[in-house]
């Protein structure tokens, strides 16, 4: 009673209405309480990164050391090129098999069956996903060893040899996510009028132009959608690539999330890796609100 | 005309066919090597078919490798996590969808939620180790419990807010008209209104707590406060390579999300897009 009283003599919170008062009181003590929970570690790594455990705060020279590594660039690089194997696959096959459903199969049954399979990659744990690969990619046991054995071809060393390994590492983020960007954008489909591509048909329309005047325009907000929220999973991916290669051979699939973790958890350099956290932590800020503006979200 | 029509409808169900086969080909191969004996993994060409459904390896993963109690410890962190999830996400929902909050509160709570789903667990964890040592909660499951109820807290936001929309306001207003009260209004007629929502919410965020890793990786360190995922991790890299048993304990990893998620399938879409793809 006491605070309401003092706080609306500066805010005008007698004006407000009995209700708008009820609106913060009920969400100030818990939206309050996990937002300080989930703002600690900001400050908490900010702090770290400036000290250096004994000898106390150190200035930026966490950070000179962070950034003065060049395996950080190498990791990032090769998070770069993980991307760009995963996303376009992913992106333009979750699009062709889209469009490919959506324009063959008519009957709601078999639609159905297609969504429900489609989940199924998608809700796998992700350790459990490296577990899979682990039973395709193994030089001995690996069954796709096995089959290029059977067929009288060299055995390829998916797991250990440098642009394999990768190509592996991402191959698993399209097993699991194609049909992700196929489910969005099938959905998506849905929502375009028949008219319009009933009007199309008649007027003759290629089948390309159908999808790109008439189709696309409706799939665009969505592709966004999925290229954001992918972008942000391949800078985080860290799970199946532990499972499968630990980040080897040497550090070919050392993504970032990976190099960060062995900096802090292998050398146990705890400060260098605040420093890290918080230069991902400040990057992802940026592009969250660079980005935001652009998802299809409701966000009001 | 007709038939080069049908001939590439045809074709087309070839593609999705093979493509669907591609995928399922691994999972299949999962469960079949979950289910060989010691003799048939070491056969020199390994078998596409197993003898039998020999239950070995899931017995030996479960009982003589203990991992039962890994399996404890995530149900336990997994249900505690996704009760305060809920119960934090309707604190939080509740006035602003069902109250006159202003445009940009409710703007600012779901930024804020949306925000979080795109920090890497990684950048996160590091701060969160050294707290939760300093505090004595390291290798304990409540740690692990506050973790997974932040960092779920968007998906479980987003998710009910979106249901929470849906229910006409009107409704509330007649109980308060016939003089309820807020709280008995809120008891009798949302909260009863909101049982698939919830249901779908705990279902969801419940298997995605099961299937985090990174977490309780770090957090954790032995047996007494690991959860399963974290164990499967142990079963490929410290033991030496048993494959029947990696792929057991890779099926009973996704046994329970996968039940799960065919349960809510209607709701997974929803979850995972933050609302933007809607079933009807």
């Amino acid at each position: 009673m006491t605070l309401g009283g003092r706080v609306g003599m500066r805010t005008g919170w007698s004006r407000r209405t009995r209700q708008e008062q009820l609106v913060y009181k009920l969400l100030l003590p818990v939206f309050g309480t996990v937002f300080v929970l989930a703002t600690i570690p900001f400050v908490m790594a900010v702090i770290e990164a400036l000290t250096a455990g004994p000898r106390g705060f150190v200035g930026l020279a966490n950070f000179e050391t962070a950034l003065g590594n060049p395996l950080l660039f190498e990791s990032i690089k090769q998070t770069a090129f993980y991307a760009a194997i995963a996303l376009p696959t992913e992106i333009l096959g979750g699009l062709g098999i889209a469009l490919l459903v959506h324009r063959v199969i008519r009957s709601p049954g078999l639609r159905a069956a297609i969504y429900v399979a489609a989940m199924i990659p998608i809700v796998i744990p992700q350790i459990a996903v490296g577990v899979v690969f682990r039973l395709v990619y193994q030089p001995d046991y690996g069954i796709l060893n096995v089959l290029l054995g059977r067929t009288g071809h060299d055995q390829l060393l998916w797991l250990s040899s440098p642009p394999l390994a990768m190509i592996a590492t991402a191959s698993v983020d399209i097993w699991q996510w194609t049909p992700f960007v196929y489910l969005v954008l099938f959905a998506g489909l849905q929502t375009v009028p028949s008219e319009s591509v009933e009007a199309a048909q008649v007027d003759g329309a290629s089948t390309w132009s159908q999808f790109r005047h008439i189709e696309l325009p409706y799939l665009r907000p969505l592709l966004l959608l999925v290229l954001f929220f992918r972008l942000a999973d391949v800078i985080r991916v860290f799970d199946h690539v532990y499972v499968l290669t630990g980040g080897g051979p040497g550090t070919t699939t050392q993504y970032l999330s990976l190099y960060i973790y062995r900096i802090g958890f292998q050398f146990t350099d705890l400060s260098q890796a605040s420093a890290l956290a918080v230069l991902v932590m400040a990057a992802m800020t940026i592009f969250y609100t660079i980005v935001s503006r652009f998802l299809p979200a409701d966000r009001g | 005309m007709n038939r080069g029509r049908r001939s590439t409808r045809i074709a087309t169900y070839l593609l999705l066919l093979g493509i669907g086969l591609i995928f399922a080909f691994p999972l299949y191969y999962l469960i079949v090597t979950s289910f060989k004996t010691k003799s048939e993994l070491f056969a020199a060409v390994p078998s596409l078919v197993p003898q039998a459904l020999n239950p070995a390896a899931y017995e030996s993963v479960l009982f003589t490798r203990g991992y039962t109690g890994l399996l404890f410890n995530s149900i336990v962190v997994g249900l505690s996590a996704t009760i305060l999830a809920i119960a934090v996400a309707f604190a939080i929902c509740y006035p602003i969808t069902r109250l006159p909050a202003s445009r940009r509160l409710r703007a600012f709570v779901l930024n804020w939620a949306l925000s979080l789903r795109f920090l890497p667990p990684i950048a996160v964890v590091i701060p969160y180790f050294t707290i939760i040592r300093t505090v004595g909660l390291y290798n304990q499951l409540p740690a692990l419990i506050v973790v997974y109820t932040i960092f779920n807290l968007p998906l479980a936001i987003w998710m009910l807010r979106g249901f929470l929309d849906e229910i006409p306001l009107e409704i509330e207003q007649a109980a308060l008209v016939d003089g309820a009260s807020r709280w008995q209004a809120f008891r009798h007629v949302l909260l009863p209104l909101s049982r698939t929502a919830i249901l779908a919410v705990v279902i969801i965020v419940f298997a995605f707590d099961w299937a985090e890793f990174l977490f309780a990786f770090i957090l954790t360190a032995t047996p007494q406060a690991q959860t399963f995922p974290v164990g499967v991790q142990g079963l490929v890299t410290q033991f030496e390579i048993i494959w029947n048993e990696m792929a057991a304990g890779g099926v009973i990893a996704i046994v329970i999300p996968l039940t799960l998620m065919l349960i809510a399938r209607r709701h997974v879409m929803t979850g995972l897009t933050f609302g933007v793809i809607r079933e009807k």
